[in-house]
């Protein structure tokens, strides 16, 4: 996949969010408002005329409750190590729970992170 | 662990008591470690290292002052130079005492401060084994201009008998800095453009 296809699909995904947010959507303006973005970022973001940061995503994932991997085209099957990583988080009892949802999206933006990367090395000749 | 505090140390240059962020950073990069400054809300974690198919990446708890940040970096290296098959290392004081987090607290104490140099400059102020004060580790640190924490410094001193156990426990550092030495420059502007608002 390019990475013009994966920034439409991000902007289709953050489109799709948006609108879908509360009852009835919430609009560019205010997104951009809690954002602390310029109003026009949003709509710029949806239509792929910029591409968001992983800053950004991850702002956005936080925003929308949702992770920061929706955000990318689904990928297949996880690496056998991200899936330890999964489990080892699972596992770490000692942790607050506050720190342990951190790690989780910490762990979860370093795969977007991966994702990201994946769709621009392979954009290359 | 020791051992291999002293190589890091000889290998990257390290000569003084004295590590800074920017010296972390420069191993970071030539050990192929990405840094992700952690900018949210975290309880007790200051640290984490990652090692999977995304590479090797440490997450750092942002706006942690710079010598439990320093600390922190070397706590996180001895994992990757260590423990890097075990993928991730979760660092909070809560487990403290597992065997790979010892193991890690004492690489990143001996690489920033090793224990040689630090008794040698104890003995040079004129620090007798039991004797040491609160006073004089605040001395230490003045003069050597240590990153390593007053926390690390006064285990430290305890753990070699240079001060009874327990004795540096509860001493407000902070305070007992700017008591001797005067309130630094910094805190003053700030606490004099406090008072004019």
């Amino acid at each position: 996949m390019s990475n013009e296809t994966v920034r439409a699909y991000v902007g289709k995904r953050i489109k799709e969010l948006r609108t879908a947010y509360g009852e009835d959507g919430i609009s560019q303006e205010a997104l951009a408002a809690d954002l602390k973005v310029a109003a026009n970022t949003i709509s710029r973001w949806e239509t792929g005329t910029y591409e968001p940061t992983l800053d950004d995503l991850e702002r956005l994932s936080r925003f929308f409750g949702v992770s920061i991997v929706q955000f990318f085209p689904q990928v297949e099957e996880q690496d056998p190590k991200s899936k330890k990583v999964d489990a080892l988080l699972r596992a770490a009892q000692s942790l607050h729970q506050d720190d342990l949802d951190e790690l989780r999206r910490y762990a979860e933006y370093r795969r977007a992170r991966s994702l990201q990367k994946g769709t621009k090395q392979r954009k290359r000749p | 662990m020791r051992l291999l505090a002293g190589q890091i140390r000889d290998q990257y240059g390290l000569q003084t008591p004295r590590v800074l962020k920017s010296d972390l950073r420069r191993i970071y990069k030539d050990q192929g470690i990405h840094i992700d400054l952690w900018p949210y809300k975290l309880r007790k974690l200051r640290g984490a290292y990652f090692n999977d198919a995304e590479g090797a990446s440490v997450m750092l708890a942002r706006g942690l002052p710079d010598d439990p940040m320093i600390f922190t970096m070397g706590h996180e290296l001895k994992h990757h130079l260590v423990d890097r098959d075990s993928i991730v290392a979760l660092c909070d004081p809560s487990n403290q005492s597992a065997e790979i987090e010892i193991g890690a607290e004492i690489f990143a104490a001996e690489m920033i401060y090793p224990e040689s140099m630090f008794r040698d400059d104890l003995l040079r102020l004129g620090v007798t084994m039991g004797s040491c004060t609160a006073e004089q580790l605040v001395a230490l640190k003045r003069e050597t201009k240590t990153t390593l924490s007053y926390a690390g410094i006064a285990k430290r001193a305890e753990f070699l008998g240079f001060a009874p156990q327990n004795s540096l426990a509860k001493v407000a550092w902070k305070k007992l800095e700017e008591s001797i030495y005067g309130v630094p420059f910094y805190k003053q502007r700030l606490a004099a453009r406090m008072h004019s608002f």
